[in-house]
């Protein structure tokens, strides 16, 4: 069986920066890691490929040196790395990148078939989850997004029966394959990769699709000129001032308790903290 | 055999002495393996630091070629010693150290032993990373011929391995090579910060006229707080190197925290200046070898070499340690290269390794020096007592205008008396002495 | 046959499921009429897709929808991607809406994209605000990006309609009017079950539904909590409150709690509107995954420990003492109780509500004009 994995180098936001004056953000020396979501989506895809064999092709649109986010894939169990990168692409908003990822998506499956592609639920930069289900609709794929579980799989009969987590609970749902996953990370734990991966990655050089080349993509569709959606403004929000501090060994643990009650009441966050009990033993 | 790892050769470490073990075989044509434990080479190590071109020229001849990510060549150098509110410095700029490529570098290590094991897969050794080999495979008679690592499926084979490991020498104590895992005695603690400062900056404020010229002061006295030790500052392209290294029996018995004892030497009224506006980048901490010569481990077995700070292979009073492993590692490499010539892996013939070390400055000064931590244990007190000595007395000698100098002579010399006695100087120079002459 | 209706529509969808709205779509249904206010000649317009949900868009037209498009048919009975997803872009381009807003909820996240997608146009995804850009007429719609580190407003220019998903509890739900009016406008699906790839095989209910990135109220526990047992009583607290246990990730590792609870970088990112960080030093990755906490009360041994530059308010001690005496506070609280050890003196100070006791040793924390 073949699956498709989409994987985004993203900053590592415990390092972000923002620069204060421009309200950018300041790439310089803030490490990238995958997305990890995307990395349980590779782990789940690595499992199935255990089960049933075959293999697993990650790609991922990005700059330059997003290139090592694909060995590091290799790495963990993929064969293949696609890197989709050109200055063209760049500025892609949610629906450019959907469009850019679901072609070179049918690219692929037009050499080889594919059974099923997997995403990571959201990329902890933008967080928006919209990108698995762009490519998704774009390719006509069903779709089952929030995916916890693959219950079942059958490459054979083009089934499967995955998990879904809603506010409520699961929804136990069967589609037809091939489909599109957008995952959580508890679908696939992941394990420390085999030393086979790792030596067979250490000389890996993942392909690099451009804009053209060896697939064109549509001009209009992709980067600045396909995103319908643009930054208006971006600002940091103003740091906050730091709250002040009440010692237990200067207050008892009632009085402190007490004090932050009025506190959680005054802010208005719980309801019932803001009512306060009657006075002088009126019921309230 | 099916499904097996096997190569020529195994080293375990992506540090100096490792890769260039790996390098030295790889251009010979063996099939080499470079385990490193960190996520890239370079990751889990750190030093001031100063790298000698003498040991890596050795090892690649066409180094300067490959563009190495040297920080500034070091064209001034010497001691700062500190007394708490006054220094005395010995420094040496020479026209001869303006040469290209430089007799040293200051350098980071993240930055350059990446380079370095690139160089590595360049000339053919297979370099894994992420990956820590947990012990050594012996057959039934004992004899290494190969490692297991804690990847699943992860064992690899070789007739023979390289251990270099780094001063964490756990491998090196499974197999029995040494005794104990180091005490505070005989290991130091090294902690070290990268401060950011724009290049015209760090020139202008160490009198460099460009990026070509740099500075690697070593610094005693308060520093360290009188106790043994050593701190530095170095210059890099946009920045400052500074750190301070103590004995860790001394943190422990005085009870230091080591990020204080750097704040203070970073706040002395003749350090802090250098420092201004300067964004802390980087900190970090490192243990270095301090065994000595005596007390070294067995540097090699049925199948196995050591080489490095596994080895404790560092000379301390020489700002050296790096280049010891590199040659090391190239030795190492070269008597593999030997053992698989004749077929022979064998304790007896690696000793051919150990022998090589004996007569080339690596072994030769290790042996030298091999007193100097025991008389620093002795002396606990050298440095603060001479080195306040000497800020005293300069003091007192430059002030001494419109005073009669004999006066000011028979002060300075109060000065010391009053420190040490004439017999205690005696037996710290005759200590020192030993402690130099081996 | 196209609607040829100009004044510019703000739709609203209406999430529905097993004939019970989703609060969320009165909260956009409040938001899209102020939207209304800014837009001139705009109408305010429900899209609700079910089977037998006609009795919703009643309620739709009280919380401010002036009509209601319905789709009503047995293939929509449970949520699905596909017959949602169709059935709802014909809508679209059928009627050209300006602005069409849903809630993300897992079935809005969901969706949202697919329509975007299907119709090529923009879609700005968990907005904390919305409004209309006073220059250019068309919506601004703000939403937070690197955990919260960077807020930035988004602009959909050309493409149509703009679509917006904002959170369930951002916006203020809107008071109901007692009679209200609208059209309901049926559409017809034209999906067969058999064109539907994906079916509903079975519902697992939530035992403990966790559901922690919707929680309101969490009270987290880390290292600090020494061992899984007192997260009984963090759990006492939380049920008094109204909300849930969280944790930080060392905690998770090491076995005390499932993974399930944990907050953070690699766990989930939470926007409660209490956070309560108990034994939690405050590490950048877990930082990031509450950062966008309403309020922040942290309680922790270290007086230096991060979370503290974190949090509104900080309570230096053990929190074995702590927990318990707010679990113990918050319930009289609800119970409507007077506690009995505090006067009942009412000492004024800025922002709070004037009947709050306040225990007798306590000064007014009084901080000039707070």
């Amino acid at each position: 069986m073949h699956s498709v994995v989409a994987i985004k180098q993203v900053p590592d936001t415990a390092n972000v920066r923002i620069n204060p004056e421009t309200g950018t953000l300041i790439r310089d020396g803030v490490p990238a890691i995958i997305n990890p979501y995307d990395v349980h989506a590779l782990e789940m895809a690595v499992r199935l490929k255990e089960r049933f064999g075959g293999k697993v092709t990650v790609i991922t649109m990005g700059p330059p040196n997003a290139a090592e986010a694909l060995v590091e894939c290799v790495e963990q169990g993929a064969d293949r790395g696609i890197l989709i990168s050109d200055r063209k692409f760049a500025a892609a908003d949610t629906l450019a990148t959907s469009y850019v990822l679901a072609h070179a998506i049918e690219n692929i499956q037009a050499e080889e078939p594919v059974d099923l592609c997997l995403f990571g639920l959201q990329a902890i930069d933008g967080d928006t989850a919209q990108v698995g289900p762009g490519v998704a609709t774009r390719l006509g794929l069903p779709l089952i997004t929030y995916a916890v579980k693959v219950e079942s799989f059958d490459p054979e009969a083009r089934q499967a029966v995955v998990h879904r987590t809603t506010e409520r609970g699961i929804e136990v749902l069967q589609t037809t394959l091939p489909a599109l996953l957008t995952v959580e990370k508890e679908i696939a734990e992941v394990e420390r990769a085999p030393l086979a991966n790792i030596i067979n990655a250490a000389g890996y050089i993942p392909e690099v699709w451009s804009a053209s080349e060896p697939v064109p993509f549509e001009p209009g569709k992709i980067g600045i000129k396909g995103s319908p959606t643009i930054v208006g403004k971006a600002y940091t929000p103003p740091p906050k001032e730091p709250g002040e501090q009440v010692n237990l060994a200067e207050k008892p643990a009632a009085d402190a308790a007490a004090y932050a009650l009025q506190k959680i009441g005054a802010a208005g966050v719980i309801d019932f903290l803001e009512i306060a009990p009657a006075t002088n033993g009126d019921s309230s | 055999m099916s499904g097996k790892f096997t190569f020529d050769a195994i080293v375990v470490g992506a540090g100096p002495a490792g890769t260039s073990a790996a390098i030295t075989m790889a251009r010979q044509g063996l099939k080499v393996i470079l385990v490193e434990r960190g996520r890239f080479a370079g990751a889990k190590n750190f030093f001031g630091g100063v790298l000698y071109t003498h040991a890596l020229s050795d090892v690649l001849p066409d180094y300067w070629d490959r563009k190495p990510p040297f920080e500034r060549p070091v064209t001034e150098q010497g001691y700062w010693m500190l007394s708490p509110d006054s220094v005395m410095r010995m420094m040496h700029k020479s026209e001869h150290y303006k040469q290209e490529p430089a007799e040293a570098y200051t350098a980071l290590r993240a930055t350059f032993d990446a380079w370095y094991a690139k160089q590595a897969v360049d000339v053919g050794a297979l370099v894994i990373t992420k990956t820590a080999v947990l012990d050594c495979i012996k057959d039934d008679k004992g004899r290494v011929i190969g490692v297991s690592t804690d990847r699943p499926d992860g064992d690899i084979y070789a007739p023979v391995v390289i251990i270099a490991e780094g001063v964490n020498n756990l491998l090196t104590q499974k197999l029995g090579l040494i005794e104990t895992d180091l005490p505070p005695r005989f290991v130091a603690l090294s902690v070290k910060q990268y401060i950011g400062l724009p290049a015209k900056e760090v020139e202008a404020r160490f009198g460099l006229s460009g990026k070509k010229e740099g500075v690697a002061i070593d610094i005693f006295g308060d520093a360290t707080m009188g106790l043994p030790g050593t701190a530095f500052i170095y210059t890099d392209k946009a920045g400052i190197s500074i750190g301070v290294g103590l004995l860790l029996e001394e943190f422990v018995s005085h009870n230091l925290k080591p990020y204080q004892v750097l704040e203070r030497f970073k706040n002395h009224p003749v350090v802090k200046p250098y420092l201004a506006d300067g964004e802390p980048l980087e900190y970090g901490a490192h243990l270095i070898p301090e065994m000595g010569y005596d007390r070294m481990p067995q540097l090699f077995a049925d199948g196995v070499m050591l080489a490095g700070d596994s080895a404790g292979m560092v000379d301390a009073l020489h700002r050296e340690g790096t280049n010891l492993a590199m040659t090391a590692g190239r030795m190492a490499a070269e008597t593999a290269l030997e053992a698989h010539r004749v077929g022979d892996f064998s304790a007896g013939f690696l000793r051919q390794y150990r022998k090589e070390l004996e007569q080339s400055f690596v072994l030769k000064d290790l042996k030298q020096y091999r007193r100097m931590t025991d008389f620093l244990d002795s002396t606990p007190h050298f440095m603060g007592t001479y080195v306040n000595f000497l800020n005293d007395a300069a003091l007192r000698y430059f002030t001494a205008h419109g005073m009669p100098k004999r006066d000011m002579e028979k002060e300075i010399v109060g000065l010391l008396r009053g420190r040490r006695s004439f017999f205690g100087i005696a037996q710290d120079m005759l200590k020192l002495l030993r402690g130099m002459r081996g | 046959m196209t609607d040829n209706n100009t004044a510019p529509k703000i739709w609203v969808f209406i999430e529905q499921e097993e004939g019970q709205a989703h609060p969320v779509s009165w909260e956009l249904l409040g938001a899209a009429n102020l939207l209304a206010e800014d837009l001139e000649n705009s109408v305010v317009e429900g899209v609700l897709l079910g089977d037998n949900v006609a009795h919703v868009a009643e309620e739709a037209y009280r919380y401010g929808a002036k009509k209601v498009y319905l789709i009503d048919d047995p293939v929509l009975k449970h949520y699905r991607n596909h017959p949602y997803g169709l059935g709802i872009s014909k809508l679209v381009q059928k009627y050209s809406p300006e602005i069409f807003l849903i809630g993300a909820t897992h079935l809005g996240r969901d969706l949202g994209s697919t329509i975007a997608t299907r119709v090529g146009t923009g879609l700005t995804a968990d907005c904390t605000q919305l409004a209309i850009d006073p220059k250019q007429k068309i919506l601004a719609a703000t939403r937070p990006t690197f955990s919260s580190n960077l807020m930035a407003t988004i602009l959909c220019k050309k493409m149509r309609p703009q679509m917006a998903t904002v959170r369930p509890r951002v916006l203020t739900m809107p008071e109901p009017l007692a009679d209200a009016a609208g059209e309901l406008v049926r559409e017809p699906l034209d999906v067969s079950e058999d064109e539907v790839p994906v079916k509903l095989n079975r519902f697992i209910p939530g035992e403990e539904q966790l559901n922690i990135e919707y929680a309101d109220v969490i009270v987290a526990g880390g290292r600090g909590m020494g061992g899984p047992d007192g997260f009984k009583l963090l759990e006492e607290l939380a049920d008094a409150l109204g909300g849930v246990v969280g944790a930080s990730r060392p905690v998770v590792d090491a076995g005390w709690i499932p993974y399930g609870h944990q907050v953070g970088q690699t766990g989930k990112t939470v926007r409660p509107k209490l956070y309560i960080a108990a034994g939690i030093s405050g590490a950048v990755q877990h930082h990031v995954g509450m950062s966008g906490s309403d309020f922040i009360l942290a309680i922790n041994t270290d007086p230096n420990a991060p979370i503290f530059q974190l949090a509104d308010l900080g309570i230096v001690g053990d929190l074995y003492q702590v927990i318990p005496e707010l679990t113990k506070q918050v319930k009289a609280a609800k119970g409507g109780e007077v506690r009995p050890e505090f006067s009942e003196s009412t000492g004024g100070n800025g922002g709070d509500s004037p009947h709050t006791p306040r225990p007798p040793e306590m000064s007014d924390p009084a901080k000039g004009g707070e």
